[in-house]
């Protein structure tokens, strides 16, 4: 998937900052210029290892913006693996993936209000006035009506991910599926799809019945003003769109940068940081892709709480981060 | 003469208290460990899957107990309008059916006036000759002191972390302090121990910084008070840079049912006024009456944040949230919330990551507060 269209490198001028957002499906990176312009942007699959997609993502740039490293100044992390990236490539800051895409989209979409955010393993709703984050939700024990379910049911349907909108589209007749918990709207499409409704018409159901899912329990009680952005992932998919044009009742913008918008988030935020404390960056250069980092593991016996601390060595045997213990006495 | 050997359910730091009350009249105490994830296994594979997170997490204690042979089991109850009120009851059958043999006493705690627990209390007692009222009343004080010092260690707890200059200090002295509470055993030496306590905390060194976050916290009891159940999340507000202020303590909750606390009369006073606006007019279970009173309370008193803990299936909280949810949207009151309901997720990644956005979201908000320009 081609992101955005990238400069010759040999132009770019100027400092730069690069923003990395770990997610749970992909891991997404962004440089932008002092003047907030997108220079750069790519993705690798995240695949159960935040630390081989970092690496192989810094590998891709490594290959084709070798001339630019020295010109980076911030390095910032957004994500779930946030702290682990940081530790990683040596970046500035670590924030969390709400502050980073409320900023990129604030910046790209002016007078922005609500920010319908939905990835892989999460989805939240930002709410902003002026720039500044009034309210969020996320949702919290459930992880229903995220992208993994969306990926799931078109897996199940012979579909791929990728024509989900385009099939919804063509749809006809509307079917209703249950919303409320994905395991019960997975038995309600099969039980549809044995009474011979079409796939089109199932795809259509099942993206609106998530986005009732997600008006319901996570917008639960929050005012969603215009204008709207979508962003995440599951923008990509036209017909989870337009359920949500038809619910809400008004345009729905998804921003050219909806995939890498809190990639680009946490570069300004690095930036921000950066230039307010005038600092140094730490930053690993690019050659991080050839370090070799080892994760480990080990059960902490001391209390009956036996927590899994994990930690990650560089190859010279320096841990570079570690976590996983309730007490804080292993943290790094 | 045999001593019963007793059991009850952990707390936070709160076991210090009941093992006053068992240990007072004579009997033995059987504590089960901190809980944990090894502990709440068998409380989890055993409950109903949708009842409230602490009746899990308490019937892991005493399946835990009865493990290592303990036969008598205490537990509060009420014929409150909640779940908690059938707890022990299903909580017995469950652990009869698991083929255990045990003795189940309850202490109905809807009104403590009614002098029910002094019963309790006797039924402990091994020696019923030399039984005499002075025993319970005795072991009432200390229990009463006991759970005074508690709340004390709890609330300077949450309000020195943010400042402190060597991480982790404070939890250490929390420790300790309790460590303390749970030795002394006479009355004068607890008397003691108040400015003390005070004093060590006190005696932390500090960094005062300007703006720190008051951060109010409260919620349903157990999930509040347990550090296993809410995942720390006092200790994460501290060392994100907020001053914990708490009101909810095991101490507020007994003297609640005394008929004097004050403070709780004052936090219905506001709820009940509020009536209007969605303010509740009665105890509905759990901590849903108080708790929206709290927040009117910060509200007034300018607290930055007001943060909200919950079981995930708890019907009066989620309640309480339904209605703070709607006064901000509605902004009748300017105090942004956060919610965080509990249940047996062990993975943190979700609930750092709204911890943190809120956080910072009440910094932004101060800051550009100070700048003179509010949220309309």
């Amino acid at each position: 998937m081609v992101l955005v269209e990238t400069k010759v490198p040999s132009d770019i001028e100027g400092d730069l900052y690069l923003g990395i957002d770990v997610g749970s499906v992909s891991t997404k990176f962004a440089i932008i210029n002092d003047n907030m312009e997108l220079i750069y942007a790519t993705w690798a699959r995240s695949q159960g290892s935040p630390i081989k997609s970092v690496q192989k993502g810094f590998e891709e740039m490594k290959n084709s913006l070798d001339s630019i490293e020295s010109q980076i100044r911030g390095v910032g992390t957004t994500g779930s693996a946030r702290y682990l990236t940081k530790a990683l490539v040596g970046a500035d800051i670590a924030k969390t993936e709400i502050i980073a895409h409320a900023v990129a989209a604030s910046y790209y979409i002016p007078g922005v209000r609500t920010i319908l955010e939905i990835g892989g393993q999460d989805s939240k709703v930002i709410l902003l006035k002026d720039g500044i984050i009034t309210d969020f939700a996320m949702n919290t024990i459930c992880a229903a009506g995220t992208g993994s379910f969306l990926d799931h049911q078109a897996h199940r349907l012979g579909v791929p991910i990728e024509k989900f909108g385009e099939l919804a589209a063509k749809s006809t007749v509307d079917v209703v599926i249950a919303g409320r918990c994905t395991v019960f709207a997975e038995s309600d499409m099969i039980h549809k799809q044995q009474m011979g409704h079409s796939k089109e018409d199932i795809i259509k159901g099942l993206c609106e019945a998530l986005v009732r899912n997600y008006l319901n329990n996570v917008c639960k009680g929050k005012k969603l003003e215009p204008p709207i952005t979508f962003q995440g992932g599951v923008a990509a998919n036209s017909g989870i769109r337009r359920a949500f044009e038809k619910e809400l009742g008004c345009e729905i913008i998804v921003h050219k940068y909806f995939l890498t918008m809190g990639a680009i988030g946490a570069a300004m935020l690095a930036r921000e940081h950066v230039l307010h404390e005038d600092i140094k960056t730490n930053f690993r250069g690019f050659r991080v892709s050839d370090m070799k980092f080892i994760p480990k593991a080990f059960n902490c016996k001391d209390c009956p709480n036996q927590c899994e601390v994990t930690y990650v060595e560089k190859g010279d045997g320096e841990i570079i981060a570690r976590w996983g213990d309730r007490c804080g006495k292993w943290s790094l | 003469m045999m001593r019963l050997k007793v059991t009850f359910p952990h707390m936070g730091y709160n076991w210090v208290c009941f093992k006053t009350l068992v240990e007072g009249m004579g009997a033995e105490a059987f504590l089960p460990d901190y809980n944990n994830v090894k502990q709440l296994d068998p409380g989890l594979k055993h409950s109903p899957e949708w009842i409230c997170f602490p009746f899990k997490v308490t019937l892991g204690n005493f399946i835990a107990a009865l493990e290592d042979g303990c036969k008598v089991i205490a537990m509060a109850t009420d014929c409150g309008p909640c779940r908690f009120g059938f707890y022990y009851a299903v909580q017995e059958r469950i652990l009869r059916d698991l083929g255990y043999d045990f003795e189940m006493k309850y202490l109905p705690q809807g009104d403590l006036l009614t002098f029910e627990w002094v019963d309790l209390l006797k039924s402990l007692c091994p020696d019923k000759s030399l039984f005499n009222n002075y025993l319970v009343f005795r072991t009432a004080r200390l229990f009463l002191m006991k759970c005074q010092l508690v709340q004390d260690i709890e609330k300077y707890e949450g309000l020195t972390r943010c400042y402190e200059i060597n991480p982790g200090e404070t939890t250490q002295i929390a420790k300790k302090c309790v460590q303390m509470v749970d030795a002394a055993n006479r009355y004068y030496k607890l008397r003691q121990l108040r400015s003390r306590i005070r004093r060590m905390f006190r005696e932390i060194p500090q960094r005062k910084r300007n703006g720190t976050l008051k951060v109010g916290l409260t919620g349903e009891i157990h999930v509040t008070l347990d550090p296993f159940t809410n995942h720390d999340i006092k200790r994460k507000l501290g060392e994100l840079g907020c001053e914990v202020h708490m009101d909810l303590s095991l101490y507020d909750w007994i003297v609640h049912k005394f008929h004097l606390n004050f403070h709780r009369k004052y936090l219905e006073y506001l709820s009940k006024t509020h009536k209007k606006i969605g303010g509740l007019q009665m105890d509905i279970g759990g901590e849903a009456y108080w708790v929206l009173g709290e927040y009117i309370n910060w509200a007034k008193r300018g607290f930055d944040g007001f943060v909200h803990t919950y079981p995930f299936t708890c019907m009066p909280e989620i309640t309480a949230k339904s209605i703070i949810t709607k006064w901000y949207g509605d902004r009748i009151f300017d105090l942004p919330p956060a919610f965080f309901p509990f249940d047996e997720h062990a993975g943190e990644a979700g609930f750092v990551t709204r911890l943190e956005a809120y956080v910072e979201l009440l910094k932004t908000r101060k800051e550009k507060m100070k700048n003179g320009t509010r949220r309309n």
